[in-house]
């Protein structure tokens, strides 16, 4: 125990810890999420047990100075982490993640034709990035806010914050594909993984692309904004690569929810037509309405499509964590259930002690790797300058510079870079500004993509 | 020739005494290493009419595991101005040297996330032309995540995310023979953290620690498309 506590509060904690004793913490958790403003735990926080909500504090040091949670380690966390120390090294930082091992989603598409290894993807430690950053990671998993006592609950144990910011992700919504029971979704998430959030999806579809001896692949593309807009196209792109350089009897369908390839639809156009005539189908508005996975069929509106392999990518949301924090926008402000943040400042609307960034932000930025990395830049800024009693009053937009690989044999890239615009009247974001754009394929931007992504890794985990 | 002698030779025009005056060649903010002639694929001394106005030459400096762009600038205007480097160092840009007075020279690491010529790729060069990311001809462009420098203005950022300018390298040139020398840098921590976050390449490449070697009296000057087998144009 390292913090300072009333004699209440230890009475409080001999009690809860009794009740731990007697009961696995995951028992205690759903209890414990969105704590602060609403909800029986803030019901039980006015009867005088306020501020500790798993029964314990967590195996931290004592904060050095204004301490700054930052929940989740992907890229906007790890980004945020680094650069509100670096603005305000007074900050005492730590991330809290609950993977006990890094691997990228970013650049995970060039891994199934072997442009790169799992070691390009997975060779960077939250260890070092801690160290080099001067922040502590925490492995653990977030089950709690209390914004009134501003502690985030974890499950192992309290930490006391003065600033947090969520960094969850995203989660995939079925119910929007038609698959809304639970025996669906789940045989969903173990058999046909999407391939958009956690590396064990990666490593299934990098098994699934070695053995796969020919037939029909569907690739799915869901609507709306889901992560990494040019992703199944390029994935599209280099399993038909595989396919055609091992001279499989193969084809990709792509099932694209949008009448227009999302992103770069030039580039992806001409690869289909240059690179893959006869191996890759595309199919626009076509969305996908159900799936039958015992018949291997996927029900579209109009037609069923029948596949021998398939990555099936669903509309995405937020991560369920802003919902069960009680951070999540109303539907007025979004149809993806993300947070309710200033979309210039990202703090929680009404809180400035609490932030959202990365994927569950509610503007329309790509959610892309390269979103996310610039964004925490800006997000680690405003806290750093906050925490010091400075206001930011210069929005700043993201970057979203984004290669894609639409061969293999030989590596061959496209790209898009673009930043976003405000319009203060409205105070909305407008979508695209100063966009450029390549969309021939090129050997010459290949190896720019393999450094965009090390400068990225880069720029996380190295000082 | 001692370097007194060389840096007179040099300066031997009323202009680039005058710029010599104005920015000072040696002054105490960028850093002396010792003298290293650029010579070409044979060990013969390059001379400044040879730095192709069309790419970027690669030479080693001022230690072996650190790769600098020889740049011939042609006819832009270039101006020096005070910058400042990633450890904070301030620094007038040093003066293009040359009988034209464009000759300049660039450690080639991007001072964003540090993208680097190497014998596979570079991801950063001089583009003499406009591209796609460089709307104006005759910069340095980094591909790995679009930043933009001039050369003719120090190498100071023009756009994208870099944090500072590329690290000058400053030159000397010979007044009456043309060969040119490397004579001096800034930051030293740069090529440190370079080092560090670069290890395993490095020592793939150079032997454990044979990129941190001096370079030596001569330095191998070759083009950028003969340095890297790919590089990118965006």
């Amino acid at each position: 125990m390292n913090d300072d506590l009333s004699p209440e509060r230890r009475q409080f904690l001999k009690i809860g810890g009794a009740l731990l004793a007697a009961a696995p913490m995951v028992a205690a958790a759903p209890a414990v999420f969105a704590a602060g403003g609403k909800g029986p735990a803030s019901e039980r926080s006015a009867k005088g047990v306020k501020g500790v909500l798993t029964g314990h504090w967590a195996n931290l040091p004592k904060a050095k100075g204004p301490r700054l949670v930052v929940v989740g380690g992907g890229t906007s966390g790890l980004s945020v982490a680094k650069y509100a120390k670096k603005d305000n090294p007074r900050l005492d930082v730590v991330l809290v993640e609950y993977r006990d091992m890094y691997s990228s989603c970013f650049c995970s598409n060039l891994w199934y034709p072997d442009i790169i290894n799992l070691e390009f993807l997975a060779k960077h430690s939250f260890l070092d990035a801690a160290k080099n950053n001067h922040y502590t990671y925490f492995n653990a998993t977030c089950i709690g806010l209390d914004r009134d006592s501003k502690i985030v609950a974890t499950s192992e144990g309290d930490i006391r914050y003065d600033y947090v910011c969520i960094a969850p992700g995203i989660a995939y919504d079925w119910e929007k594909i038609g698959i809304d029971d639970i025996e669906t979704q789940t045989r969903m998430r173990q058999e046909y993984p999407p391939g958009f959030i956690d590396p064990t999806e990666h490593v299934t579809i990098k098994r699934k692309v070695d053995t796969f001896e020919g037939g029909t692949w569907i690739q799915t593309v869901p609507t709306g904004n889901y992560r990494c807009l040019p992703a199944p196209y390029e994935r599209a792109c280099l399993i038909a690569s595989v396919i055609k350089h091992k001279g499989l009897k193969g084809k990709v369908i792509i099932l694209d929810g949008n009448p227009e390839i999302t992103i770069k639809a030039p580039g992806f156009h001409a690869a289909f037509k240059d690179f893959y005539k006869g191996i890759i189908e595309w199919m626009p508005s076509t969305r996908v309405a159900g799936v039958d996975l015992d018949k291997k069929i996927i029900h579209g509106e109009v037609e069923d499509f029948a596949f021998d392999e398939a990555t099936i990518y669903p509309n995405v949301r937020a991560s369920t964590l802003i919902e069960k924090l009680g951070l999540m926008a109303p539907t007025s402000k979004t149809a993806q259930k993300e947070a309710d943040i200033d979309i210039r400042f990202y703090n929680l609307v009404g809180d400035e002690h609490v932030y959202v960034s990365g994927d569950a932000r509610p503007m329309p930025y790509s959610k892309s790797g390269n979103t996310s990395n610039s964004e925490g830049h800006f997000v680690g800024h405003i806290i750093a300058m906050r925490s010091q009693g400075k206001d930011v009053k210069k929005w700043e937009s993201p970057e979203t510079l984004c290669y894609s690989m639409v061969n293999a044999y030989p590596q061959q890239a496209i790209w898009v870079d673009t930043h976003y615009g405000y319009d203060a009247k409205k105070d909305a974001i407008t979508g695209f500004a100063d966009v450029k754009v390549d969309n021939t394929p090129s050997e010459k931007n290949a190896p720019a993509y393999l450094a965009w992504g090390r400068g990225m890794y880069r720029d996380m985990f190295r000082a | 020739m001692d370097r007194r002698h060389f840096v007179k030779l040099c300066a031997g025009s009323a202009l680039a005494t005058l710029l010599a005056r104005q920015t000072p060649a040696f002054s105490g903010e960028i850093k002396t290493f010792p003298a290293a002639t650029l010579v070409d694929a044979h060990g013969d001394p390059l001379k400044a009419s040879r730095a192709s106005p069309q790419e970027a030459m690669v030479f080693a400096y001022p230690f072996a595991g650190i790769p600098c762009f020889l740049i011939n600038f042609g006819s832009h205007g270039a101006k020096t101005q005070a910058l400042t480097a990633p450890d904070g160092t301030s620094y007038t840009s040093p003066a293009p040297v040359g009988p034209e007075r464009n000759l300049v020279a660039f450690v080639a690491i991007c001072t964003h996330q540090m993208s680097h010529p190497t014998p596979d790729a570079s991801v950063i060069h001089y583009a003499s032309a406009a591209t796609a990311t460089a709307d104006q001809p005759g910069r340095i462009v980094c591909c790995a995540h679009h930043s933009v420098f001039d050369p003719a203005s120090g190498g100071a950022k023009v756009s994208g995310p870099a944090p500072s300018p590329l690290l000058p390298v400053q030159l000397a040139c010979d007044a009456e023979t043309g060969v040119l020398q490397a004579t001096g840098t800034v930051d030293v921590e740069f090529f440190e953290r370079f080092f560090d976050d670069f290890k395993e390449d490095l020592i793939d490449r150079f032997g454990p620690g044979g990129y941190r070697k001096p370079v030596g009296g001569m330095t191998k000057a070759v083009l950028l498309s003969e340095y890297s087998r790919v590089v990118a144009d965006c």
